[in-house]
Formats: C-alpha cells, sequence, structure tokens
C-alpha cells in the first residue's frame, strides 16, 4: 500500500439525534482505486461530502494530499475532481458548454480548448459536444458528469455513485477509464452499493451505518468467502460439507459411495451482504 | 477572480439565451402588467400627469418585484440542482458567484428596464427628455440590483422553491402598499413608517418623487446615493452568507 492520499481519523458527522458517520477511521492509498462500498443511506454520501470540504464534521480529521479539507479548500480544489450523486448540469447547456464552464475554474484558453476536448474524448462524447444536455440520454448524461469532474485534470477524483443506474456496457466503460485515470497516476474514489463492482476496486472499505466495517482488498474478501464441497453419491442425492481448506479436509470426507465431487464458493457478493448482515 | 466571474456571468447568459421562453416571459409581463394599468387609469379617466406619475413607479414595481423573484427563484434552483454546490467544489469562490449572477442579470434587468420604460414612454406618453428617461433607467437600473442581492440574500433562507413563494408577498405587499406609491408614507402610522424604510422601493420613489417635483433624481442626492449604498451593502451579506454547504 502506497502512501495515503487520503486520511479520515475518528470521524463523526450527526444531524441532531441521527448519526450520519460515527467515529470513521480510513486510509485511502496513492494511485489507486479505492471503493466506498455499503447499502444505501449508510453514510457514504456524507463522507465523500466531508473529504471534499462541503460538509463540517462534527468531530474527527480527515487529510487530502496533505491539506485539510475545510482550512485549505481553496488549494485544494484544484487538486480534486467531483462527481455527485445527482448529474448537476445544466440542462439548457451544450456537453461542451457544460464541460467548459466547470473547468474554467481552473483554466482559461488555449489549455482549456485542449482539456475540454481531451476530456470529450475519454468519456466518449466528443460526437455530441454540441448537443444540449437536456437532449442525452441518462447515461450519456452520467459521462457529461464525469467528464465535468476530470477535465482540470484532477490528482484525486471523488465520484458519487456514478455507475448508478447505467448499463452493463456503460459500466465496464467506466471501470476501465477509472483504470486508466488510476494508470495515470490518479487516485480513484468510487461510491458503490453494488456489491459486485468490489472486484474492479483496488481496496474497498465496507461501510455500514456510519461506521467502517472492514478495510480490505478484493483478494481479502475472497479468502473470507465460506468454501463447502458438494458430494454426489451413486443413487443421485447430495451431501454438503463446509470446509475452511478443502485440500486438507476433503479426502476424510470421500468414501466408496461418492461418485462426484463438487466445490461451492460463496459469491463475493454474499459475502459482503454477509458481513452487513452480521451483527458487529 | 475576473475571468472566473466572466465564466459563471457567461454561463448564466447562455442559459438565458437557451431558453427564450422563460427570457420572452420576463419581458412581457412587465409590458402586459403595464399595458393592464393602463387600461384601468382610462377606464377610471385619471388625468394624464397622475398617469405619467403612477407609470413610473409602476414600472419601478415591477422590475422590483420581477428582479427579485428571478434571482431568488435562480439561486434556489441551482442550490436543489446541485450546481451551485458544484461550482463551489469546482473551485468557484462566493464572490465570484455572486459577481457572475449580478453581473449577468443585470445585464437582462438594463435590457428590461429599457424596453419596459420605452414601451411606458409611448403608452403614457411620458413627454420626458432623453437626458430625464435617463435618470429615470439608472434609479431602475440600481433598484433592479438592489432587489438582485436581496433575491441572493433571501435563497440562503429556501431549501427548494417552493420556500422562495413566501418571501413574494413577504417583499411585494409592503413594497406596494408602503413604498409611497398609494399614500404618502408620513400619513402611515408610525410603526407602518418604519416598515416602509425596509422596503428597497421606499428609496426608489422618494428619488423618483425628488424627480417628479425637481426635475432630478440628484434633487435629494443623499437619497438617491442610499440606492447603490444599499445594494453594496446588500450585495456583501449576500456574498458573505452565500451557503457553501451541499
Amino acid at each position: 500500500m502506497g502512501e495515503p492520499a487520503i486520511s479520515v481519523h475518528e470521524l463523526t458527522k450527526r444531524y441532531a439525534a441521527v448519526a450520519a458517520l460515527n467515529g470513521l477511521s480510513l486510509h485511502i492509498p496513492s494511485r489507486s482505486i479505492y471503493g466506498l462500498v455499503g447499502p444505501n443511506g449508510a453514510g457514504k454520501t456524507t463522507l465523500i461530502k466531508s473529504i471534499v470540504g462541503a460538509l463540517r464534521p462534527t468531530s474527527g480529521s480527515i487529510t487530502v494530499l496533505g491539506h485539510d479539507p475545510l482550512r485549505d479548500r481553496w488549494a485544494l480544489r484544484r487538486r480534486i475532481g467531483y462527481m455527485p450523486q445527482e448529474n448537476a448540469l445544466y440542462d439548457d447547456l451544450t456537453t461542451a458548454q457544460n464541460v467548459r464552464f466547470f473547468g474554467s475554474a481552473h483554466m482559461a484558453g488555449d489549455d482549456l480548448d485542449r482539456a475540454v476536448a481531451r476530456v470529450l474524448e475519454f468519456v466518449e462524447l466528443s460526437s455530441r459536444a454540441d448537443a444540449r444536455v437536456h437532449t442525452l440520454s441518462g447515461g450519456m448524461r452520467q459521462r457529461v458528469s464525469l467528464a465535468c469532474a476530470l477535465v482540470h485534470p484532477p490528482d484525486v477524483a471523488i465520484l458519487d455513485e456514478p455507475t448508478a443506474g447505467i448499463d452493463p456496457e456503460l459500466r465496464r466503460a467506466f471501470w476501465d477509464g477509472f483504470r486508466s485515470l488510476r494508470d495515470g497516476g490518479a487516485t480513484v474514489i468510487v461510491s458503490t452499493h453494488q456489491m459486485s463492482e468490489v472486484v474492479e476496486c483496488d481496496h474497498v472499505a465496507l461501510i455500514r451505518s456510519g461506521s467502517l466495517l472492514l478495510e480490505a482488498t478484493p483478494n481479502d474478501l475472497i479468502a473470507r468467502s465460506a468454501t463447502s464441497v458438494r458430494l454426489w453419491r451413486r443413487n443421485g442425492t447430495t451431501e454438503d460439507h463446509a470446509v475452511d481448506d478443502y485440500r486438507t479436509e476433503l479426502p476424510a470426507l470421500l468414501h466408496a459411495d461418492v461418485e462426484r465431487v463438487e466445490l461451492l464458493q460463496e459469491p463475493l457478493e454474499d459475502v459482503l451482504l454477509r458481513l452487513i448482515e452480521e451483527p458487529r | 477572480m475576473t475571468g472566473r466571474t466572466f465564466a459563471i456571468g457567461g454561463r448564466v447568459i447562455r442559459q438565458i439565451r437557451g431558453d427564450r421562453r422563460f427570457a420572452a416571459a420576463m419581458i412581457i409581463i412587465p409590458i402586459l402588467l403595464l399595458l393592464f394599468l393602463k387600461v384601468v387609469f382610462d377606464a377610471m379617466s385619471v388625468p394624464a400627469v397622475v398617469q405619467r406619475r403612477y407609470a413610473v413607479l409602476g414600472v419601478s414595481f415591477v422590475i422590483h418585484f420581477v428582479a427579485f423573484l428571478l434571482t431568488a427563484l435562480v439561486v434556489v434552483g441551482e442550490r436543489v440542482q446541485g450546481t451551485l454546490g458544484r461550482m463551489f467544489i469546482s473551485g468557484y469562490r462566493r464572490l465570484e458567484i455572486v459577481g457572475g449572477y449580478l453581473g449577468a442579470y443585470t445585464i437582462f434587468a438594463t435590457i428590461q428596464s429599457a424596453l419596459v420604460l420605452v414601451v411606458a414612454h409611448f403608452l403614457f406618453d411620458l413627454n420626458y427628455s432623453i437626458g430625464e428617461l435617463g435618470q429615470i433607467f439608472l434609479v431602475l437600473w440600481l433598484l433592479a440590483v438592489l432587489m438582485m442581492s436581496i433575491g441572493i440574500l433571501v435563497s440562503n433562507l429556501a431549501r427548494n422553491v417552493a420556500q422562495v413563494i413566501p418571501f413574494v408577498p413577504a417583499i411585494v405587499v409592503p413594497a406596494l402598499f408602503l413604498s409611497g406609491i398609494v399614500v404618502e408614507v408620513s400619513k402611515l402610522a408610525t410603526w407602518a413608517q418604519i416598515v416602509a424604510r425596509i422596503t428597497p422601493l421606499y428609496y426608489s420613489t422618494q428619488v423618483f418623487e425628488s424627480f417628479f417635483t425637481g426635475g432630478s433624481i440628484f434633487g435629494d442626492l443623499w437619497g438617491f446615493l442610499l440606492l447603490p449604498g444599499l445594494a453594496i451593502v446588500v450585495l456583501g451579506f449576500a456574498a458573505m452568507t452565500l451557503r457553501e454547504e451541499l
């Protein structure tokens, strides 16, 4: 794990009696794809808003690229790109005008022209640059929103549910794009409530009720998946045995009546749901 | 700062141009209101000199109302849509955002005030010289800027567009009845005179009264200077208080 791009320490955010974040701590390594995973209402968006300096936490601290996101927000905002959960675009403007507007917070002239052209190519919307946003499909609007977040271009891209409500093909394209951003040196933070997307991340934080359940790599999570062995008897009946390590335990389970052996691995999605539902 | 303020102003102007129905309504509605006023005055056989007075004050009332409503609704709309928060996260600052809105809507208010004044000139046979019309225009313009600043300020208090609605009668009704358009402020009860001084329209009406009697908006210079003074104070306050939280 490299140097953390973002460190969150004992972060709490309360709205009256409700704690949206409850003493949450985590470290997001530089140049990685970091997934914030959890069900709706887990506190992912509150955490993201705190990281970008748009929300004052009740207690705790955050460091983003060595800066306090509230105190040093103007220095920081040049280096972060934020894609909100809602698209937050100007419907009456064109794709290029939207991207250009958010880019002009940091650039001007030829630099801005080049950046807009580059990012529209990145999200494959160059051909729709002059289309008004209200004429675009939901998936295209997501791409415009992503382009607005990446135009300057940022060292840290913070993307709140970027793949929610888009078709599988576009989702794959998005993840390819996130990997290319990471390979280009950026840190990409992606929140998602879709457990199947965990495998796309380098690291994930599993969040429930404002608390961190665990920080892990997808391989760590796969290692937590329950394995069982299904034995098929000659008479067509089956028997299942939970095993920790099938290689050592399987020989003892075999007997003459066994015709076939099937290894059953708990899907990653089920592992995450089990972890989320487990009482702490 | 200047470049980014222009970027915001340019974006707002492009949006207004993109929404032609809205822009047309904002110009046509004040003109229709003036037309209705003319029809009523004619039916009541109001003398021409009185009609001219009410035409100017009526234009100021309409401009003040539209400028407030337009700005408050647009800023709250941006907040609800998430674009205001996104602007902040993208690196735009409060003063740039307020300056950008104000710049764009001031251009809009300038066109609106000029067109409405031209229509009023012909409809009510205002019979003013170009210089005098210019003076009226200046007061209308300053009033529009002041009301836009109040619109931005009020937008902080509303979480959605519907929450702007209660502010409309709160701003418009006292302005109409207490600002001196309908009845002289000195004839009102003491408490009502205090309320009158809270309404921006009171200050513009005072300036217009000085114009009607002395032929110049600068007759009561301090009274005139109150308008830009108030606009600067309210604008500064609006910029300081514009909520940054998402």
